[in-house]
């Protein structure tokens, strides 16, 4: 059987060889269809890295609610895209904040409230900027480092704000003589206490862009606006064995806040790197669907050629018969053929999935994530389509009539 | 099994054998209740009019097509109603086929093509090369090994057909018209190997519209309607050709080849082994 194998592998290729051109553009559609699957998985792995890296930095001990739909359906999936603001419906509100604050073993607690509002200066005046409402908190959980001044604290959180690094360059077109300035939002003045320094960080595991962004207290910005939408509060455990505790705590008490709708995730550890929310998992979902379907054409490519393949060959295919070759022989040289074209595709695929990774790499803050499960995964996904796109050029191969084919001429 | 084989000496035992085509008004038949017995060491030629049934014959004797009806029994096995799998390995083992178009693959070198019929029986490609390469020689294109089939004439395409035919050391020979499309000199080193082949101890059965052939056979056979007509032997059975090496060919765990000397590989040998157990 080795031997046959042997054998089967010499003529795939020699067959391959034979119809160059044809071969090389069956597997470009593989190959267009795998190095899609790459890249969406490599940058996938390097966000999800990015966070990783970054959760590890701020420390073990770090516990996240966040808001989730109440239904986990289509439908609220698709409100949420279809909506301006990703938590207008947020299910998290600042007395769960209050309420997580009196609970034990824990050194710190900060919501991360969203709003986008009118920022003015004396110079400028922008709309939709980025409002975070948090606690002076969020420094002990977040080790954010500031440019100019200082985070705002309990003495000065009624109207001390901090900007973002490129925001105050934008409202003041400096960083340096910021700290001290006044802006006004909604009509209401407020102080620049400090500037962030640069964080080129656009991914973070609380899905915000701090350089666009203006940081103020969470209860300010309540009354400013009205109602505020909280994306998620970030808890500092004191240490890291009772993690899972407090986590059970945090729900029984949100859950007691909310009469029993448990709308809403707790999660620590590697947890937290997750997706932070719904959005980014619906996205990714459907560009790997979309590569997907890329893969499934490039299969549909190898399917046709099999068969043009299959029909050109129909003489060859009598004569083997009629010299000993059982219809399973027939069968195998034919899916194996196949299966070299899609492997073949897989490959060129890979490489040209990682090349245009490298390629993003260079203008984004992705770095190309490669890991042996993305390249099992390939081999193993390239072989499924080579097998299920082959088997039926080959069936069609090893069902023909020797003495039929045998009167067939090209 | 094998014994009986060796007593009587008759290689294909052909009953009742029916092949219908179509049904109903359309129904017509390529042969009708044919009976034949087919001993060791005969070369027969098949003659008729076009339409009697010859190639329909060739084909079921060849394993290639089923009857409707009838017992086909080759070497003492009713082979009528086994697997197409089984059918594929008997045709590998014990049938060598001879083309009116030669059939050779186009795009492989001759010595390949003649190594073809050695790929479905197990053996390494050195074995199968050499071999090839020996069955080559006998024809005289051993210089043209790597040729493909459409540099060689026709005569040496046919020979090639031949040499991929006898590679495998079948028993049987079927010979399609193996002179129908060559001119008369070709046709005579044609017909002078297959004589020399038979003369080896190969049965041959052959279906030609030349009569002037029929000088070659031991026996013609007519056929009209897809039924027997005429049935001539020209040679006693006593005195046919028997196999030099009819012994070692029934030494089923060394399918031995006479023309290279080559032995299957060590593997191939152990899994014959294992299997008999």
């Amino acid at each position: 059987m080795s031997l046959l194998l042997k054998t089967h592998f010499k003529l795939a290729k020699t067959s391959i060889k034979e119809n160059r051109t044809r071969s090389f553009l069956t597997c470009l559609g593989i190959a267009i269809g795998v190095a899609s699957i790459i890249l969406i998985l490599s940058l996938m792995g390097s966000i999800s890295n990015l966070v990783k890296s970054e959760v590890s930095e701020i420390g073990s001990n770090l516990i996240v609610v966040r808001p989730s739909s109440t239904k986990d359906s289509v439908t609220s999936i698709i409100e949420e895209l279809t909506s301006s603001n990703t938590f207008q419906q947020s299910s998290l509100s600042l007395s769960d904040v209050e309420a997580i604050s009196k609970l034990k073993n824990i050194s710190a607690v900060a919501p991360i409230a969203t709003s986008t509002n009118t920022v003015g200066s004396e110079k400028n005046t922008f709309s939709s900027v980025q409002i975070l409402g948090t606690t002076p908190d969020f420094v002990k959980i977040e080790p954010l480092a500031l440019r100019y001044g200082t985070f705002f604290t309990n003495d000065n959180k009624e109207n001390g704000v901090v900007l973002g690094h490129t925001l105050s360059l934008a409202l003041f077109n400096t960083i340096n003589s910021t700290v001290g300035k006044t802006i006004t939002i909604m009509g209401e003045k407020f102080m620049v206490v400090g500037v962030l320094d640069e964080i080129d960080k656009s991914i973070n595991f609380d899905n915000i862009d701090f350089d666009n962004a203006l940081l103020m207290d969470a209860n300010a910005l309540d009354k400013l606006i009205g109602s505020t939408q909280i994306q998620q509060i970030n808890i500092k455990a004191e240490n890291t064995d009772s993690l899972a505790a407090i986590s059970t705590d945090i729900k029984n008490i949100l859950k007691e806040n909310k009469s029993g709708d448990e709308n809403f995730t707790v999660a620590y550890g590697d947890d937290i790197t997750h997706p932070a929310s719904s959005l980014f998992t619906v996205v990714s979902g459907m560009l790997a669907i979309v590569a997907a379907i890329s893969l499934v054409v490039g299969g549909i490519g190898v399917m046709n050629i099999m068969l043009v393949s299959v029909a050109e060959r129909t003489h060859e295919i009598g004569i083997r018969k009629a010299v000993g070759a059982s219809s399973r022989n027939i069968l195998m040289q034919f899916l194996f053929e196949a299966l070299i074209l899609s492997i073949l595709g897989g490959i060129f695929g890979l490489v040209l999935g990682y090349i245009l990774a490298f390629l993003i790499s260079v203008i984004t803050p992705f770095a190309p994530y490669i890991s042996w499960e993305i390249l099992a995964l390939t081999l193993l996904t390239t072989l499924a389509v080579g097998i299920i796109f082959g088997i039926y050029p080959a069936l069609k191969a090893a069902s023909k009539n020797p003495i039929e084919s045998l009167k067939h001429y090209r | 099994m094998e014994k009986k084989v060796s007593e009587n000496n008759i290689i294909i035992e052909l009953k009742g054998l029916t092949k219908r085509y179509g049904y109903g008004d359309t129904e017509s038949f390529a042969l009708k209740d044919f009976d034949l017995t087919i001993k060791r060491g005969e070369f027969i030629m098949i003659m008729g009019p076009s339409g009697c049934g010859k190639t329909t014959l060739l084909n079921i004797i060849g394993l290639l097509d089923r009857a409707s009806r009838g017992e086909y029994i080759l070497n003492g096995e009713n082979v009528a109603g086994i697997s197409a799998h089984r059918q594929a390995r008997l045709r590998a083992k014990k049938i060598g086929f001879i083309f009116q178009n030669f059939n050779l693959i186009e795009d492989l070198p001759i010595l390949e093509n003649v190594a073809l019929p050695l790929v479905y029986t197990g053996y390494s490609k050195t074995a199968r090369l050499k071999n090839a390469s020996s069955a080559l020689k006998r024809f005289n294109l051993q210089e043209r090994e790597y040729y493909l089939p459409y540099q060689l004439s026709g005569g040496q395409q046919q020979r090639v057909a031949i040499a991929r035919a006898i590679v495998g050391n079948p028993e049987i020979i079927l010979a399609d018209e193996p002179t129908g499309n060559l001119d008369s000199r070709s046709s005579h080193t044609v017909m002078e190997e297959l004589k020399k082949i038979h003369e080896e101890g190969n049965t041959i059965i052959m279906v030609t519209h030349n009569p002037a052939l029929t000088t070659y056979a031991t026996r013609v056979i007519n056929m009209l309607d897809g039924q027997i007509d005429t049935d001539v032997k020209t040679v006693e059975d006593q005195n046919l050709p028997q196999p030099i090496d009819v012994k070692i060919k029934k030494r089923k765990t060394k399918p031995e080849v006479i023309l290279g000397q080559v032995e299957p590989t060590k593997k191939h040998r152990r899994k014959k082994h294992r299997r008999k157990k």
